[in-house]
């Protein structure tokens, strides 16, 4: 009886081992199954979420997507071997979207916040993008700088659930915010003199001081924050966020990133395909 | 209807040149008083676009939100009826159980924002559904011919779950509105067809399909018509959940161009000449229904 007992023990202690050996090997098998990266292989479609923004992505007059985040997704897919497909939905519940699995990933110029990043997990940035402010002529005659527009009668617009939104409260806590669904309704409130200025995304500010150079003006020559641009991920994925984060640092290197951002962000050479 | 007098009075004329003066006024501040460039141009290639390879004219995204906002409210309805009817013989059936379910339903629809319900279906419930069936592998599944029948009734195949989900969305809150509809058909059956119809010793369930429901639906045929049209100014709705709908596409559209107002007027006229047609061919169905001779195929 006495003589056994340490065989039982080693015996379980190597069932317990062994047992735990393969667990570990199921559960690696198992992240690999689950990651989003086999289910694309094996569905040969890659489904990306975003939200129309000018000039990120944007119906062309030829019922096409066009902008800088389609050509990502697009040569993203291409390098994957699959086919691309763009599931366009509203910005306020892109999130919850791609929480319930409505698509793959965002690659829909989402800035990196730390609240976002409770929610999903972020790649390495592969752009940058920054806040611009478009303010009214006659309103905001003076104003240049963001204290200027730091006061309590100041009204500012922006669009519901962008970094805009975060990054105006945040320099301009004093003023009072309106917000909106979409962004043309902002520049509409703007132009018709019912807010002093709009918190949006560089580039589309500068553009729309330029159409409406009667009344619009950019009270900063630069965009006041700086902002990681990433694709968003649902969480407990590392497969898939090791190979967006590669696929990100490749083309970053290549140059073709920076390349693609010059002609959708430097130039308007793609107007004509829109308006 | 006759009327009784066509002259013209100065009142009449004196209204009229206030209410054109009024227009006037509205659309002069619309297109010259408002800070904004107006661009029409870009609204026809929206609605239709030349292919660059074949030269063949398509619809771009416009009338395609359009057709899909057809399809939508079209297979919308057909499941609303099916619903309704349930609900509606739920609510007036002799057995407790089958009341209280059906008024649970229908009240519980009727008491809650329509925006909140569509939010609350499609992320909650469409999605588990649909997912624990595995419906999009078994679309993805199919070979190329059941494809395109697919895209011709409903949508494109990967647009497919979102489109269904709305279509449930939308017949889900229509149903209970159809179910009221049913219910007060039943329940305006003059109550000596049920004595009648009792005394001859039909079973309730042929008392329901071959006396009262042949009157009833008589008496429903119009609300059912105009809860059509009801049907297709709710789908705007589900623009909420990005499904590719007229008020969707038009959305983007506008993020795409920046030309709001030109987009939304378009919209507008879109949704007036396709609710105006309905209206016209139900405004048929009541005239033709009035006329009993009309009727006699149905009331026996």
């Amino acid at each position: 009886m006495i003589r056994t007992q340490p065989k039982i023990i080693t015996l379980i202690l190597l069932s317990v081992f062994i047992a735990s050996t393969v667990h570990a090997a199921k559960i690696q098998h198992e992240l690999t199954r689950a990651s989003v990266i086999e289910q694309i292989q094996k569905r040969k479609i890659l489904k990306v979420g975003m939200d129309i923004f000018q000039p990120w992505a944007m119906k062309s007059k030829e019922g096409k997507l066009i902008g800088f985040e389609i050509d990502v997704a697009t040569r993203l897919a291409k390098d994957m071997g699959v086919k691309v497909e763009f599931v366009p939905t509203a910005w306020s519940g892109i999130i919850p979207a791609l929480l319930t699995g409505k698509f793959d990933v965002i690659i829909g110029g989402m800035g990196i916040t730390a609240k976002r990043s409770f929610k999903v997990n972020f790649s390495i940035p592969y752009d940058y993008s920054g806040m611009s402010i478009l303010a009214h002529k006659e309103l905001a005659k003076g104003f240049d700088s963001l204290d200027d527009f730091n006061k309590e009668d100041v009204q500012i617009a922006v669009k519901l659930g962008t970094t805009a939104a975060i990054a105006a409260k945040k320099y301009m806590p004093n003023a009072k915010f309106r917000m909106f669904e979409t962004e043309p309704q902002l520049y509409q409130e703007l132009r018709n003199g019912n807010v002093h200025a709009v918190v949006a995304s560089a580039p589309r500010p500068a553009y729309e001081a330029i159409e409406y150079k009667d009344t619009l003006f950019l009270p900063l020559k630069d965009n006041f924050t700086e902002e990681p641009i990433a694709f968003a991920l649902r969480k407990g994925d590392p497969d898939a966020l090791a190979f967006f984060n590669a696929w990100i640092t490749i083309v970053e290197k290549e140059g073709w990133l920076k390349e693609r951002h010059d002609y959708w962000f430097g130039s308007k050479d793609w107007i004509d395909q829109v308006e | 209807m006759r009327y009784k007098n066509s002259q013209i009075s100065i009142l009449d004329g004196l209204l009229l040149l206030l209410l054109i003066s009024f227009c006037g006024f509205i659309i002069y501040r619309m297109f010259w008083g408002m800070n904004y460039n107006w661009n029409w141009s870009i609204i026809p290639s929206y609605l239709i676009y030349s292919d660059p390879e074949t030269g063949s004219w398509r619809a771009n995204s416009l009338l395609q939100g359009l057709i899909t906002t057809i399809k939508l409210s079209i297979w919308g309805m057909i499941i609303a009826v099916i619903v309704g009817f349930v609900t509606g013989l739920c609510r007036t059936s002799s057995k407790l159980f089958f009341r209280l379910l059906g008024t649970g339903y229908v009240s519980i629809i009727r008491n809650t924002p329509p925006l909140v319900l569509v939010f609350i279906f499609y992320y909650f419930i469409s999605d588990q559904i649909f997912a624990l069936v595995g419906f999009e592998d078994f679309v993805r599944g199919l070979d190329k011919s059941s494809l395109g029948i697919i895209a011709f009734f409903f949508t494109k195949p990967e647009l497919l779950t979102p489109f269904l989900s709305g279509t449930l969305t939308l017949a889900l809150f229509q149903g209970a509105y159809i179910g009221e509809i049913v219910r007060a058909g039943i329940q305006a059956t003059d109550i000596g067809q049920w004595e009648a119809s009792s005394a001859l010793g039909l079973s309730r369930f042929s008392q329901m399909r071959d006396i009262i429901m042949p009157q009833a639906i008589r008496t429903m045929l119009p609300a059912l018509a105009n809860e059509f049209i009801n049907t297709i100014k709710w789908s705007s709705i589900v623009s909420i959940i990005s499904i590719q709908e007229l008020t969707f596409q038009g959305i983007q559209i506008m993020a795409s161009t920046q030309a709001t107002l030109e987009i939304w007027i378009t919209i507008t006229a879109m949704y007036l000449v396709l609710c105006l047609f309905l209206s016209y061919v139900v405004g048929r169905i009541e005239n033709h229904l009035a006329d009993p001779e009309q009727m006699k195929g149905l009331t026996v």
